[in-house]
């Protein structure tokens, strides 16, 4: 391997307060070759995007300090570098795309003025020739009409194709070196797979480098050719992408892989599901049944009544037109059926936009129906709209996918649980003290959280408090809408579990919510695939996951990224997977 | 250009603001105590002269009535006549126009002029003394009441150094222009604070923003990332609170105009009030009333120009 085109050695750097400093990074040391693309993985807090910042010299706030260590760039150390220098790297040798397109792309520019922007910048061409090179960008980049596409502004594009356009912008600048911080993280599998083939395609067409910040070990596992894992600001582990996936060395490493969701399932890796194990749980059977006989109704032979009928349901929303305009509407749910028994787990899957979330909002009265029915226990929404409600009020509950946000920032978890029990009057008003504790000790949580206000705990703490929520309104079914998106692998794998255990030991109904479709892999019997607000695709998981009927289905399973590197995502192309030669030269813009 | 149809839809709005406009103002100004005329005729009128007048210009008739006439002359574009200058109200409220629209537009002109580089000034040096300096001097500003602010204009600026007509209007357009400075500078020295902090939070809002981030990232230097990234996405937001504040601007020209000497609307309007000129204050009423839904209209035009996502 010829000289690193990056090298990182003992970086060190530190938040800087009044009681001292605090480190933030520690003894970072990397080589990225010319060509390379390096995964960065770890968790939210692990120091990734702090490193990837840190390179830039483009500190989040003047309170991080870099104390210590040489960065490297071309033989040149850029970590001392002053402003102006530092400046004339960022775009021209090191360009950056980030997780959000929609808030780094100017809302009021249009996206042609915006790579233009720095083609002028950097190439000094004028205003017509900058245009050229923006629309020859553009079409690389896989935007399909650049002429027209050049004049539109970010909103008017899907999320995928703001970050083609973020793309396009670093490309205009003309680096050898990307780094894209969690690029696909707020997309759909199957755009979230086109990106990474472009990302593969500019690597193989310009000698593109490229550092892939990522939590998901299977967008590593089909792009990159070495794997940096991170945790609290150290490098744990860096190694060539099958040896360090096969042989992970790092405990660390090690829990990573078995949280990823596309890994077999193995009865939660030797966790213990048994009910006896869990005194508390053992007891709460009995308390949340409510009846003597809990197992009753699933064993009665004969076709059991569902406990949620959905006939042919339509949601639509209003969109746009008025006073002199026929009003238009968007069916967000558009004829829907589905019948859900008591005990099944149902995992919802499909794109953002698909109509998920509605379907789950209606399926509990939180929203209109335009048509159709929703019985719950029998009871139509419909028909008897105050009535059922009511009775989902007592016996359904919801779990969110923001767990900070769906919980009063002004209650402590004691009382948000408190406030449910109290409205409910399921349990005497002397015992929801008792029963706080015991819903804390049902989602995993030490009792002392009870006087914890959300702002103190963290993303997974604060999920368990939700589902703490949800089951305290002793439900029959729950319905858990992107319940873990926002959470860590580690954190998601630990929920899911969480909720197997539940389910189990709590004769629940589980309606799964998720776009992560290993997830309810995991964690369903039953899947329904959904696409444009219609089923596309439903029955077991397994007859599903195995043999999807619809393409789209199988799209979608396709989309996902394996951890194993030998399952490509892009198929069979040989220029995605050409290993990087040393000195590859950038060839410009020639595609 | 569907975007802009609002444009076309959007006068349907003036019918209900100046129905509305006109009822209360027909109302309050006849519960207030006074008769026109007597005003008009003096203290030592006789009885026979006031019932004429009264006659003469329909007070005498109960005040439904009054209305519904009004409203009719109003259908045929008829604002009646000035009880006063016994002149036709609409040819009055036409030589007064122009002195008015002049100082609303100045004031909105220099208070941008003003506010705009020293939000940008401070949110750019953020915590700085320079930063701490503009807030203070734009604290003062919030709390001196305009007419005190020009009276001190005028003692400092006119009569110590005199720069600027005292008072007036003048003729030529350069008269004009100079008469301008001095109330003109009186109104946006209020004003400006106001659009000064909303710009300057929006702007540190924006120069901590994902898109300033971009922008930097793409080395980008820090003074583009200002100008062209930052402040056009400060801009919309203030756009609105300008539109909001316009009841304040034409509010703050009544007092103005009568310390400048202004021959403008707001001027009139305090004559017109004491002399219980019903008829000139419902005009004016009524014109301060459109004017502000058309500065509304302007606004939200200007939005939509500045902000491609916005739809109305």
């Amino acid at each position: 391997m010829s000289a690193p085109l990056l090298s990182i050695r003992d970086l060190d750097v530190v938040a800087r307060s009044r009681e001292g400093d605090r480190p933030l990074l520690e003894g970072i040391s990397l080589d990225l070759a010319r060509g390379e693309v390096l995964g960065l993985v770890g968790e939210s807090g692990s120091g990734k995007s702090l490193l990837c910042r840190t390179i830039v010299g483009l500190m989040p706030s003047p309170a991080l300090v870099r104390t210590g260590g040489k960065i490297l760039l071309k033989d040149q150390d850029i970590a001392g570098a002053d402003p102006a220098s530092l400046r004339r790297l960022r775009g021209a040798e090191i360009g950056m795309i980030f997780q959000n397109p929609s808030s780094h792309l100017d809302p009021v520019m249009r996206i042609g003025d915006q790579i233009v922007e720095g083609i002028a910048f950097y190439r000094g061409l004028g205003r017509a020739a900058a245009r050229e090179a923006a629309l020859e960008i553009m079409a690389q980049v896989g935007f399909t009409d650049p002429p027209r596409q050049f004049s539109s502004y970010p909103h008017e594009f899907s999320g995928g194709m703001r970050q083609r356009a973020m793309i396009a912008i670093a490309l205009g600048c003309d680096p050898e070196l990307l780094i894209a911080d969690e690029p696909t993280t707020a997309l759909d599998v199957t755009i979230q797979a086109q990106i990474l083939r472009l990302l593969m395609e500019l690597r193989a067409k310009r000698g593109l480098s490229i550092i892939l910040i990522t939590h998901d070990l299977g967008v590593v596992a089909q792009t990159c050719d070495r794997i940096a894992v991170m945790r609290q600001g150290r490098v744990v582990e860096v190694g060539e992408k099958r040896a360090l996936l096969r042989a992970p060395q790092a405990a660390y490493t090690r829990s990573l892989i078995a949280s990823h969701p596309s890994m077999p399932v193995e009865d939660e890796c030797g966790e213990v599901d048994d009910v006896s194990d869990h005194p508390v749980a053992a007891t709460d059977v009995a308390g949340v049944a409510g009846t003597p006989a809990p197992a009753a109704a699933p064993a009665t032979p004969g076709r059991p009544r569902p406990l949620v009928e959905i006939d042919d349901l339509r949601v639509c929303f209003p969109a746009g037109g008025g006073l002199f305009s026929r009003r238009r509407s968007f069916a967000a749910v558009d004829g829907v059926s589905l019948s859900i028994l008591p005990g099944e787990t149902v995992g919802v899957v499909g794109e953002s936009g698909s109509g998920k979330s509605t379907l789950a909002r209606a399926m509990l009265g939180l929203t209109p129906l335009t048509s159709g029915h929703v019985a719950f226990e029998g009871e139509s929404l419909a028909l008897k709209p105050r009535a059922t409600r009511e009775r989902l009020h007592r016996h359904a509950a919801m779990v969110f996918q923001d767990p900070f946000n769906a919980l009063n920032p002004r209650f402590t978890i004691g009382e948000t649980l408190a406030e449910v029990l109290r409205v409910q009057g399921k349990v005497p008003a002397a015992r929801i003290a008792d029963r706080v504790g015991e819903l804390l000790d049902l989602v995993e949580l030490d009792r002392s959280f009870a006087t914890r206000r959300p702002r103190s705990l963290s993303g997974g703490q604060c999920q368990r408090a939700g589902i703490a929520r949800a089951l305290a309104v002793e439900p029959r079914l729950i319905v858990a809408d992107e319940c873990i998106a926002a959470l860590d692998v580690t954190i998601q794998a630990q929920i899911v579990a969480l909720f197997r255990r539940l389910v189990r030991s709590m004769e629940l109904t589980l309606v799964f919510i998720a776009h992560d479709l290993a997830v309810v892999r995991h964690l369903c019997a039953r899947v329904v695939v959904m696409h444009h607000g219609r089923v596309v695709e439903e029955g077991p998981t397994e007859a599903v996951f195995a043999r999807p009927r619809q393409a789209y289905t199988a799209n979608l399973l396709a989309a996902v990224p394996s951890i194993d590197p030998g399952q490509s995502l892009f198929g069979p192309d040989p220029r995605l997977t050409v290993s990087p030669v040393p000195g590859t030269s950038r060839q410009g813009t020639n595609p | 250009m569907h975007r802009y149809r609002f444009i076309l839809t959007r006068p349907l709005q003036f019918l209900p603001v100046v129905l509305g406009v006109s009822l209360i103002t027909f109302v309050l100004v006849r519960l207030i105590p006074g008769d026109p005329a007597r005003v008009l005729l003096g203290a030592r009128a006789t009885p026979t002269a006031i019932a004429n007048i009264r006659a003469q210009y329909g007070l005498d008739e109960p005040i439904w009535l009054q209305y519904l006439y009004f409203l009719r002359n109003l259908a045929h574009g008829e604002m009646g006549t000035s009880i006063v200058f016994r002149i036709d109200v609409l040819d009055l409220i036409v030589t007064r126009i122009e002195p008015t629209v002049a100082l609303v537009l100045a004031s909105v002109l220099l208070s941008v002029l003003i506010a705009v580089p020293l939000a940008a000034l401070a949110a750019r040096n953020r915590g700085r003394p320079v930063d701490h300096l503009v807030r203070i001097v734009s604290t003062f500003g919030i709390g001196f009441p305009p007419f005190w602010l020009g009276l001190m204009l005028i003692l400092f600026l006119a009569v110590q150094v005199p720069l600027f007509p005292v008072s007036g209007y003048g003729t030529s357009v350069g008269e004009k222009l100079a008469h301008l400075v001095l109330p003109a500078l009186t109104v946006a020295l209020s004003l400006s604070t106001v659009l000064l902090r909303s710009l300057r939070a929006a702007m540190i809002e924006g120069l901590k923003s994902d898109v300033a981030t971009a922008a930097r990232a793409r080395g980008m230097p820090e003074g583009v990332v200002f100008w062209r990234h930052v402040l056009p996405n400060a801009v919309a937001p203030t756009i609105n609170l300008l539109a909001v504040n316009v009841g304040w601007l034409i509010g703050s020209t009544v007092v103005v105009e009568s310390v400048f000497a202004l021959p403008g609307m707001g001027q009139l309007l305090v004559r017109a009030i004491f002399s219980r000129d019903y008829m000139v204050v419902q005009a004016i009423a009524m014109v301060f009333a459109c004017a502000t839904v058309l500065v509304n209209l302007a606004a939200d035009i200007a939005t939509v120009a500045v902000d491609p996502r916005v739809k109305l």
